[in-house]
Parts: structure tokens; sequence; C-alpha cells
């Protein structure tokens, strides 16, 4: 066994304060891989995109072995190895190659999720995608793929001795001494994991702390030990030729050939491997450059030495044109600005009482608070907004996967991806937005034949567009399939019990589909078609305050158009009032409003009232009675009806007064308090009293009861 | 106190490096790749240039080349960061100018001990 040193390093070095900073710049280079693997044209791929593609994986590998990830690194380096033949252009890219690259980033993406976690549950299994690429990476007829395995023997420490095939070499391979050992049994692994390493059979070990495997092998001692490198450190990696010299690594072990530019001849025993070498007359190196191995040891006086902290380099550091803030951070300040705003509201309020001649010099003060007030909420409520992109971005994937599933060809087109969403909705608005998407490629895009035979282009395209529109975003969903059919859809309904006429209008038509439950798809595939999904979309696009619209033409294609606000967290909202309490109506919701005389409304079955608006019934709700408004004889009774629109329903709202129309910030009362029925949220208005938003789907959904 | 020019794209590993040198009392400048490092080099006295090898732009080769073409850096060590073991990185290394390399990954130590033979 050679004498292996305790590795100086590490011990005094916390390197788990540079996970965090890892696993996000890890993710961002996965996600930028995926991105270059989907856009990359297998026939005319240039080393620009390769090498890109391949620093991707390098840079995960390089991060993830440094901060200890082996199961991570493993794979990265296999992956590595794929890309850096496909850069050298040893290897063709193809799909199958694609394919594997972009589960192999997939598989890395969960095995670092799952150390972030802590390292908790089981680990993805990373062996039959290891396999997989390995085969892939040999299959271009390198180096890798003329080692023919050797024969797999129960017998073979017996025929060890055996004359072998020209080339392959039998090696004792001692790992240890470890605190851990069976961490090297991950090298056993290797073993079976790559094709064309060779075989590997454990020894019996006379030490607990240290194993012992026979090798037989084509590949170099520097290869090997580059490999086991990623589940044991070199310093404890003793590698003999049997029937030959010993060879031994470790600094310190080994007097190493002191010019590492003329590395040993093909054949001499190799893997004399400190990790680093100086090259000879280079300028700055050291006199002797032999005197850079094996010293090792007083890096720990060194290590020792260095204070813990230290000031950062004199220069400024270049990533500053960004920086990564805790999400909380900004909420906080959101909510502080929020408070502000609504500070301001009251003084402004209160200061319209004051004589301007007398206090010019203070209500001039207000007006620039005023002013100030309104271009930092503008600014702070900028902080989250994030561009579409990082949504729009997932499909490429997804729909690839999905078509060819499907066995259809997709383009996917996207637009407007700069366009900034609030980073809240953003997350809300993914999960209807792939169901939408893959609506698109599922239901509308049709099979290559029926294009062809409609006389379209083979390859379908999808396009997701987003868009400022007023103080709302537009995001749409088209594609040019075979469109929704008018017909269909009504005899569904009819068969639903849904009461229809072939006079209806198409875009009453098309409002159909989000129904609860209804599905015209012919057939239920497991990527959609079972029926719940419009109506879920509808209802989480409504949460959010916002609408769906659909327009389709048979045989063109389809288009759902999103429209959602910017921002959850102020709202556009008209203030009624109702004996002495005020409540605000999202505006987005308001239809119409409207004095009426007493004898307007009727009076139905269990008290249910109801009101004709142009020829319209629409049910009644009394604000004073939902929620139990008190009343003093003197105040006078509500006249003043609101129309208000949700789900695709109305109702009318009987009130004493409308107030007016202001920006609320919108509070959540779930948090602070409990969830209030019939009320979305509360804010704080310019008086300083709290006023309950109102939740107008849910006032039109208590109407229907 | 030593000055050294720390070239990585990665920005973990980047402050890995920096943090491992600062606490051992040397100075850092860090740059994101080898065109930023060159143009950061420019009219500065480096003790050491410590560069990965790939990186966009411009890699550690690149660096060494172009730096090395400077009367100011012909004598200063540059030692490169690199997970690229081969012997022909090696020579390539060599051809550039380079004065040694240190292969990733590598702990804290090993890389204050490489660096104590270069600076002085």
């Amino acid at each position: 066994m050679a004498e292996t040193h305790q590795d100086s390093g590490g011990g005094d070095f916390d390197l788990t304060q540079f996970y965090q900073i890892f696993f996000e710049e890890a993710g961002e280079n996965l996600d930028l891989m995926e991105t270059m693997l989907l856009n990359l044209n297998l026939e005319t791929a240039d080393d620009e995109e390769l090498n890109g593609i391949f620093r991707c994986a390098h840079s995960v590998k390089g991060g993830a072995a440094t901060f200890g990830f082996a199961d991570v690194a493993e794979l990265t380096h296999q992956m590595e190895s794929l890309l850096d033949r496909l850069r050298r252009h040893e290897l063709q890219p193809n799909s199958a190659m694609v394919d594997v690259l972009l589960e192999s980033a997939d598989a890395s993406r969960s095995l670092l999720a799952r150390h972030q976690a802590g390292g908790e549950g089981v680990a993805l299994p990373t062996s039959d995608l290891v396999r997989r690429i390995s085969e892939l990476a040999a299959g271009g007829g390198g180096a890798a793929a003329v080692a023919k395995p050797v024969a797999k023997t129960a017998a073979s420490v017996q025929t060890a001795r055996v004359p072998l095939k020209e080339g392959v070499r039998s090696l004792e391979i001692r790992i240890g001494p470890l605190e851990h050992p069976e961490q090297a049994d991950a090298i056993r692994e290797l073993f079976r994991d790559i094709p064309g390493l060779g075989e590997i059979v454990v020894m019996p070990s006379d030490r607990k702390d240290l194993r012992i495997f026979d090798v037989k092998t084509v590949s170099s001692n520097a290869d090997l030990l580059d490999l086991f490198a990623f589940h044991v450190s070199r310093d404890f990696i003793a590698i003999k030729e049997i029937e030959e010299a010993e060879v031994v690594v470790g600094p310190g072990t080994q007097a190493v050939s002191s010019n590492f530019a003329d590395d040993p001849q093909p054949g001499a025993p190799l893997a004399a491997f400190p990790g680093f070498g100086f090259f000879d007359g280079s300028p700055g190196a050291p006199v002797t450059a032999v005197s850079a191995v094996g010293a090792g040891v007083d890096a720990k006086v060194a290590a020792k030495a260095a204070p813990k902290a230290g000031a950062a380099g004199p220069a400024a550091q270049p990533e500053a044109a960004t920086i990564r803030v805790a999400i909380s951070k900004v909420d906080q300040l959101i909510n502080l600005v929020g408070e502000l705003v609504i500070t301001q509201a009251m003084l402004a309020q209160n200061s319209r009482a004051l004589d301007p001649a007398l206090y010019q010099q203070l209500l001039t003060g207000l007006a620039d608070l005023d002013r100030n007030t309104r271009d930092l909420q503008e600014s702070v409520m900028s902080i989250r907004m994030i561009p579409m992109s990082i949504v729009f971005s997932r499909f490429p994937r997804m729909l690839r996967d999905l078509a060819s599933k499907l066995g259809k060809k997709v383009d996917f087109v996207t637009q407007g991806e700069a366009t900034e969403l609030d980073k809240g909705l953003v997350e809300k608005i993914t999960d209807p937005l792939t169901h939408l998407v893959r609506n698109s490629c599922d239901h509308g895009v049709e099979m290559p034949a029926e294009r062809l035979a409609a006389g379209k282009s083979e390859t379908g395209t999808i396009t997701l567009s987003a868009s400022h529109q007023g103080g709302s975003i537009v995001i749409e969903v088209r594609d040019d399939g075979r469109g929704m059919s008018r017909e269909k859809i009504l005899s569904k309904a009819r068969e639903r019990g849904i009461d229809v006429s072939d006079q209806m209008s198409d875009a009453d038509v098309w409002q159909l589909i989000f129904a609860p439950g209804f599905s015209t798809a012919a057939v239920v595939t497991d990527v959609s078609g079972r029926g719940v999904g419009m109506d879920v979309v509808k209802r989480n696009i409504a949460a959010l305050n916002g609408t769906v619209e659909i327009d389709s033409a048979e045989g063109y294609g389809m288009k759902v158009s999103v429209r959602l606000p910017l921002t959850l967290a102020i709202m556009d909202g008209m203030s009624v009032g109702a004996g002495d309490e005020v409540y605000i109506l999202p505006l987005s919701s308001v239809v119409e409003s409207f004095q009426v005389k007493a004898d307007a409304v009727s009076t139905v079955g269990q008290g249910a009232q109801l009101i004709k608006v142009r020829d319209e019934y629409m049910p009644v709700i009394e604000l004073e009675k939902v929620f139990q408004i008190p009343r003093g004889n003197s105040q006078k009774s509500s006249d003043i009806m609101v129309v208000v629109e949700a789900d695709g329903s109305r109702v009318a709202l009987l009130v004493d007064e409308l107030l007016g129309q202001q920006q609320v910030v919108v509070k959540n009362l779930e948090s602070n308090y409990r969830k209030v029925p019939n009320v979305s949220g509360a804010t704080i208005l310019g008086d300083g009293k709290v006023a309950l938003i109102l939740d107008t789907g849910a006032l039109v959904r208590r109407s229907r009861h | 106190m030593p000055l050294i020019l720390a070239v990585d794209d990665s920005p973990s590993m980047r402050k890995m490096v920096s943090f491992t040198l600062t606490g051992a009392g040397y100075q850092v400048v860090e740059a994101v790749d080898g065109q930023d490092a060159y143009e950061k080099a420019q009219g500065q006295h480096f003790d050491l240039v410590l560069t990965d090898q790939n990186m966009p732009r411009l890699d550690g080769l690149g660096l060494t080349r172009k730096l090395r073409d400077h009367p100011q850096f012909k004598t200063t060590p540059i030692l490169m960061l690199t997970t690229e073991s081969s012997d022909l990185m090696k020579q390539a290394g060599r051809a550039a100018g380079a004065t040694g390399w240190l292969v990733k990954p590598f702990d804290p130590a090993r890389l204050l001990d490489v660096i104590k033979k270069v600076v002085r």
C-alpha cells in the first residue's frame, strides 16, 4: 500500500458558504444548456454552439466536483465527455444525443435540488443515463469504442496471470485509508456503468478502512485516476500494475518527473499525478520544479494562518450589473412602500381642508411628496417585474417531447418575451399557459398526413405571444391546427344538457368549452382531453382578475387570449358605500351602475330578487344583507345598482352610494386575519380606514344558489 | 500584499478562489473571462494570474498568450486552473507560456500551497 497523506486541505475552509451561489449558477448553466440543445440544428451545428453547450456541462462539473457533489459531478462528467467529442467533431450530433443530454440535465437538476434540500430522500439513479451517454460517446468509433470489454468471468482472479489481450493491463488498485470505506464501492459501479472500462473484482483486504480491487482495463492510470477522483481523493488511490513495477500516487510519495510537459511515454508507468505542476523554465516557475510536488504538508500552516475574513479585492465586481436579492426583501420593500402610499394619501386628504394662502409651503411639500411617492412606488413595483421569457422558455422543451410523443411536427414561435409581468402573476400563469399550449399541440395541430391532406404544411405552428395593452398584459396562444367545430361543441353541449341554440354567436359557443367537464376531444390522450382543464384554466385566470377569450375558425386554427392585470399588489378599484361602510369593487369587473326605482326590482321564490337590465334579468345582491351592516333609521335606503361581471355571469349589487375610483394597495386579509367569505382582500383608505375588497366571483357564485 | 488576478467564468469558483486567497492575505482582482481579465490587466501589476481554461470570449490559453505579448507580463507567473489534464492540454499551456497548471477539483489548501511556490 502506498503511503497516503492525510489531505491537508478542506478542514479550515467552509465550502458550504459557496453552495447557494453554486446551485444558482448550476441551475442557470443547465437552463442555458437546455435552451442551446433545443436550438441546436443537428446538421449545421457550429463550433460556437457546441462549445457553448460543452462549457455549460463543464462549469457544472467543475463546481460539483469542487463542492463535493459527486453524483452531479459524475453525471456531468459523462455529459462533458460526450460534448467534448462533439465539439471536436469526432462525433456527429444526433437526436438521441440531444435526448440523453436533456434527460441528464433534468437528472442533474433533480440531484442538485436534493443536495440543496440537505441531501434528504433518495437520490435519482443515474447509472442508466451514464451508461447511455458513454455508449453514445463511444459510438463514434473513437478510442473508447475500440476498447473491448474484457470477458466477464467470475474466475477472473485466477485468470489474472493468463496472458491478457493486447493492451489490457492487470492492476491492483488500493483505496484507503478511508473514514467511510463504502465511498470506494462507487468505483465498482463505474465499471458497471461505463462499457469498455474493463472489469473489477473486489479482493480481500486485511484492513477495514482499505479496499483492494483487481482491475483489468485498457485505460491509462491517469484516466482511471481522473475517473476515480470523483468519488475518492486521488491521494487515497494507489495503482499497482501486477507483474510490473509498483506505481504509487499521492503528493510526497513519489519523485515525479520534473517536467510535466514531457509526460511519461505511452506504456511507461503513468499516473503519478499530483494535480498540479510547473513547466520547466517557464516564466515565474519555481527554480526547481520538482519541489512543486510533494510539498503538500506545509499548506496546512498557510491555511491555518489565514485570517478567516478577507476584504474583497480592490476591483469592482464585474457582475455588479445585477444583484441577487431574496424575494422576501423585495416584498417587504413593496409592503413598506404600500404603507407610505397610504400615509401619503392620508396626508393629502387631510391637507385639503387647509387654506392654500396660509400653508403654501406645506402644500407644495405635500405635492412633491405625492409625486415622489408615485415614482417610488412605480420603481419598486418594477423590481418584481420579470420578463415573460421566464415562462416561455419552458415550452420549447415541453413541446418537443410532446410532439414527438404524439408523432406530430410542431414549430414553436414566441413573441414579446421581454414583456414584463409581476413575479407572483408569472408563477400563477405558468400552469394555465402550460395547459393551453398542450391543448394546442394535442388537439389543435393535426397529424402530418392530415395536414398535408388539408393542403397545409406538414409542420404546425404554435405561437405564444405577450404584449402590453393599456394597464394589462395580453398573452395569446395561437395554433394553425384544425380549430374548433361549432357543430361538435353545440351537440356536445346538448348531450350534457346545456341550453344552447343554433343562433348563438361564435364567441358564446366558444365560451361553452369553459363549462366544467366539457371536452370534445374524440380521443382522450394522456396529454389532455379529459375534460378537466379549460374550466380550471378559466377559474385560475379569473382568480388573478384576468379574462380568457377564444377565437377559432374550423380548419384554420384557434387563438386563446388571456388578459391579466400587470400586478396583484395594486388594483384599480371603485369604492362604494353601504351604511357607514366602504367597500372596494375591482374596476375590471364593474360593467355599469345606475339608480333604480324601488318597483324595478321583482321578487321571485324564496325572497330572491331580480332586476331587468336592458332585457336581461339578473340577480340582485344587497350588500347591506350580505355583510349585515347596521343601519340607523335616519339613513336613506340603498338605491344604486352596480352591475358586476364574473365567471361569465352578471349580478347587480345594491349599494347606497358611489364614492369614486382609485388605485388601491391590496393587502392580504387571510395572512393578517382569516379568510372572510365574499372578500378577496382589504386596503387602507386615504383617511386611514380599512375597506374590504369584494370578491365579485364569489358574489356571482353565491347568487347561483 | 501580493496582488492576484483570478479569472473564472463560474461565479462560485471565482468566489471560492477569491475567498481562499484573501483569507490567506492576498489581494484579489476577479475577472469573469479572459477578455475581462485582459482588460483589467492593462496598466496594472499582478504578482500572479490564476486562470480557468474554458471560458467564453477568451479562454485561458488565449489570455496567457495575450498577456505574454506584453513586456509587463513577460515574467508574471500564470497558473491555469483546469479540469483538462491531458498531455495535449499541458503542451498547449506550455506553448502559450503558462507557468504551470492545477487540476480542478482542488481544495483551497492545495491552491494556496501551489501559489506559495510561485508568489514570494
